[in-house]
């Protein structure tokens, strides 16, 4: 049985609940068994906000796990407070705009993408959630493009449909994104 | 040939033996609800969220579906069942204690609400059924079997003004104060509770009306002579009147 | 997300709006509530998607209130429900003694969080007591179901309307913090229930029939003793008829693991791989938590060594499960107060050291 965990981390304002919940959705799409559980409360107000996502061929064993396959630091601070949870041999995804390119450990794979500068270039800043999940998509090959986008259109209110295109758009050019030339 | 002028509201029940103590104003009250609910027609249409206390007993007596509600918790009960069903006449009969005490955020927020509903409230100065326990309403000066040297402001605070108070709640279509004390003053209160009924009736808003009324047993006094109290000592506190009524708006 | 619509196919959602939009497929015509953390969303839910479909929702004043306004709904024959969660539960107390002596089908959902007190926001079981046990007074029971996923969060709130009316007694679902807040994959379907006539009681205004009273005030003590009688025969046929559990590998097993709600998925997992390491272990979960599966465990009992709960409490359901093998063989607690359940590492790591 395959099952692989997700933390997707940021500050408040983020998107980063909302990221969890198109992913999540993207293997629900997929026909995968599939959690999200997010931190809530009073760690909403300020400081960094996470949530997990679950997604396995059987039922989920468990849900708030100890450790993560694949983490997505969209701030400083959520990288300090995550880098020790990743397994050996996962990675994680750093958001450079916000946080250093700093290595302290040798056991994982470690992306560094300027990911609000590129939302920036991509038109709205609000997009450096989705274009985050481009570039997880890229880096864990355990989800497509198309379910993605998918997922995109479940999640998206329909008041705010207008906005689908750009986050389509987001997402593909964190699809694109050069791994080669930031992976060590 | 004799005609009868005076007979049993068809929404009282003829066959049960009234609890009521032998002068209280419960007795008048209730049969004054009764014969508001006989004349507008409604009785077959109509649901008593009851309440605790000496009025506890009222669904024994009065002859609609009655639901018993915990202590305070009337004007709930009473929303839970006029929001389920819009078209029934939902009201409530309540002490005091009751409306004004421990039911007081139900109380107001029921009038705040505009609830399509109407509350009746017996105010007389104490807590009946527990044997006269100063409440809410009990006067400044009153001695209680908790206020045994009278009330003082120190140890228990002022009394509430509940018609004024519920007057004020943008909800409230009618508030009225009444006393049961002369012939004049109990066909006044008989308007003022048709009056509380009609306000749902029409959608409107909350109808409410306060009751000035006798506890005789708890008072240690003879019917006539607590009539005279309800007249001397509440009536220049509680001064009845009407204090809301958006009909007369219009 | 609060506007997710009314669908048959699969979505993926929260455990509150789960909840919420099953009662809504359940015919729950009224909903009264009064915001807390961590199901807010089921007040949340039902505010707009109420008003829309022209039902009744009323932001309460308090818990006191929500829980007497559920019980006023619900004495008229319709179904009607509130939700929240631990320390305002508590303020419930008092309506569920009153609408188990009025026997009235209320629904409560109660999304269990830290306690004792204001406790926290966290997932917790700390309210098995409190659900099962009751906080009111007198001799009662509620109906309790405990769901351990947000599909069972739709079937159990399904079920719940039913067996509250079939029995006119207050059912809850008893759900807690990760549940209410997790999302998974879910299906709603129709209402899979027969509909309960609730024409022979409810109060609809005394037309062309005796004018119904529904009370508790029984002044005499015979009264209350018939009264009384008459209320546990009902709950002897809930005891007899509406038992569920789920059991896995208990057959051949020398301990049986034993959980409800989402510690189970934990509890499972705990179970698979303390078989993997060649311990025969087994899993049991209590679906309704009133009727408990007591009949059933003690059947078990005859060949199992030892009994394992696993609660996030100080060890409360562990009591029931004593109850029930009445020192048949030994039963021992793995818990962990507040929060999240323990991990199925730290399970199987607990259970090594207890055999």
């Amino acid at each position: 049985m395959t099952e692989k965990n997700f933390i997707i981390a940021g500050f408040g304002g983020q998107g980063v609940l909302l990221a969890g919940e198109v992913l999540a959705n993207a293997f629900m799409l997929a026909e995968k068994h599939v959690t999200w559980y997010p931190s809530y409360g009073a760690e909403m107000r300020g400081g960094t906000v996470n949530c997990e996502v679950v997604m396995s061929d059987d039922d989920v064993s468990e849900v708030n796990k100890a450790d993560a396959d694949f983490i997505v630091a969209l701030n400083q601070a959520s990288f300090d407070k995550f880098v020790s949870k990743i397994k050996t041999g996962g990675w994680i995804i750093v958001n450079s705009t916000l946080a250093k390119e700093s290595k302290p450990r040798n056991d994982i794979n470690y992306l560094f993408a300027p990911i609000t500068k590129l939302a920036e270039n991509v038109g709205n800043v609000k997009m450096t959630n989705i274009l985050a999940l481009g570039l997880l998509a890229k880096a864990s090959n355990l989800v497509s493009l198309s379910s993605l986008e998918q997922a995109l259109d479940n999640v998206i209110p329909p008041h705010r449909k207008n906005l689908l295109p750009l986050n389509i758009k987001a997402l593909k050019i964190g699809y694109e994104y050069d791994l080669l030339a930031t992976q060590v | 040939m004799a005609t009868q002028v005076f007979k049993l509201p068809k929404s009282l029940k003829g066959d049960v033996k009234y609890s009521f103590c032998p002068g209280c104003d419960h007795g008048v009250a209730v049969r004054l609800v009764a014969e508001v609910i006989d004349e507008l027609g409604i009785r077959e249409n109509t649901i008593l969220a009851a309440s605790i206390g000496c009025s506890v007993t009222t669904y024994d007596f009065i002859n609609v579906d009655s639901l018993e509600a915990p202590h305070g918790r009337a004007l709930a009960e009473a929303t839970g069942i006029k929001r389920a069903r819009p078209d029934k006449i939902v009201f409530t009969y309540q002490g005091d204690g009751d409306f004004a005490s421990i039911g007081l955020a139900e109380s107001m927020h029921a009038a705040l609400r505009g609830e399509k509903l109407t509350a009746i409230c017996i105010n007389n100065t104490t807590y009946g059924m527990t044997g006269g326990q100063l409440g809410p309403t009990t006067l400044l000066g009153q001695v209680t079997t908790t206020s045994p040297t009278g009330r003082n402001v120190e140890y228990y605070g002022y009394p509430i003004k509940i018609a004024e108070h519920i007057a004020l709640c943008d909800g409230t279509a009618f508030s009225a104060r009444v006393s049961l004390d002369t012939i004049a003053n109990i066909r006044k209160a008989k308007q003022a509770i048709k009056k509380a009924f009609e306000v749902q009736m029409s959608r409107l808003g909350f109808g409410f009306v306060e009751i000035l009324s006798t506890c005789p047993t708890n008072w240690k006094m003879s019917p006539q002579k607590a009539h005279e109290r309800v007249r001397n000592e509440m009536m220049p506190i509680f001064k009845p009147g009407i204090y809301k009524d958006k009909t007369s708006q219009n | 997300m609060t506007t997710q619509c009314l669908t048959n196919k699969k979505v993926l959602t929260k455990g509150n709006y789960a909840i919420a939009q099953a009662a809504i497929l359940a015919g729950c015509q009224c909903y009264f509530g009064y915001p807390i953390t961590p199901q807010s969303e089921i007040g949340e839910f039902m505010s707009g998607k109420m008003q829309e479909l022209k039902r009744a929702y009323v932001s309460a004043e308090s818990e006191l209130a929500a829980i007497n306004m559920t019980i006023g709904a619900v004495s008229t024959g319709v179904k009607a429900m509130t939700s929240s969660s631990s320390c305002a539960v508590s303020l419930m107390q008092e309506g569920l003694s009153y609408a188990t002596a009025d026997q009235l089908p209320v629904v409560l959902v109660s999304v269990m969080r830290g306690g004792p007190g204001l406790g926290n926001i966290y997932p917790s079981q700390g309210d098995y007591f409190q659900a099962t046990k009751g906080g009111g007074n007198g001799d009662y029971n509620l109906i309790v179901l405990a769901p351990s996923t947000v599909q069972e969060c739709v079937d159990l709130t399904y079920k719940a309307f039913y067996l509250a009316q079939k029995y006119r007694n207050p059912t809850v679902l008893l759900a807690d913090g990760l549940l209410g807040q997790m999302m998974e994959p879910v299906e709603f379907y129709d209402y899979p229930y027969p509909e309960i006539d609730t024409s022979s009681w409810a109060l609809t205004g005394a037309k062309n029939r005796e004018a119904r009273i529904i009370r508790s005030y029984a002044p005499l003590a015979d009264d209350q003793c018939v009264f009384l009688k008459k209320l546990f025969e009902k709950y002897r046929i809930i005891e007899e008829n509406e038992v569920e559990w789920e059991e896995i590998n208990t057959c051949d097993a020398d301990i049986v693991l034993v959980s409800f709600g989402s510690t189970s998925r934990n509890v499972k997992t705990a179970m698979k791989m303390l078989r993997e390491k060649g311990i025969k272990a087994g899993f049991f979960r209590p679906i309704t938590l009133y009727p408990f599966p007591s009949k059933r465990l003690k059947e078990l009992s005859k060949n199992v060594k030892k009994f394992v709960t696993v609660e996030v409490n100080m060890g409360q359901m562990v009591n029931d499960v004593r109850l029930a093998v009445n020192g048949a063989c030994p039963v021992e607690l793995v818990n962990k107060g507040v929060g999240a359940p323990p991990s199925a590492a730290e399970i199987v790591s607990r259970i090594e050291e207890l055999i």
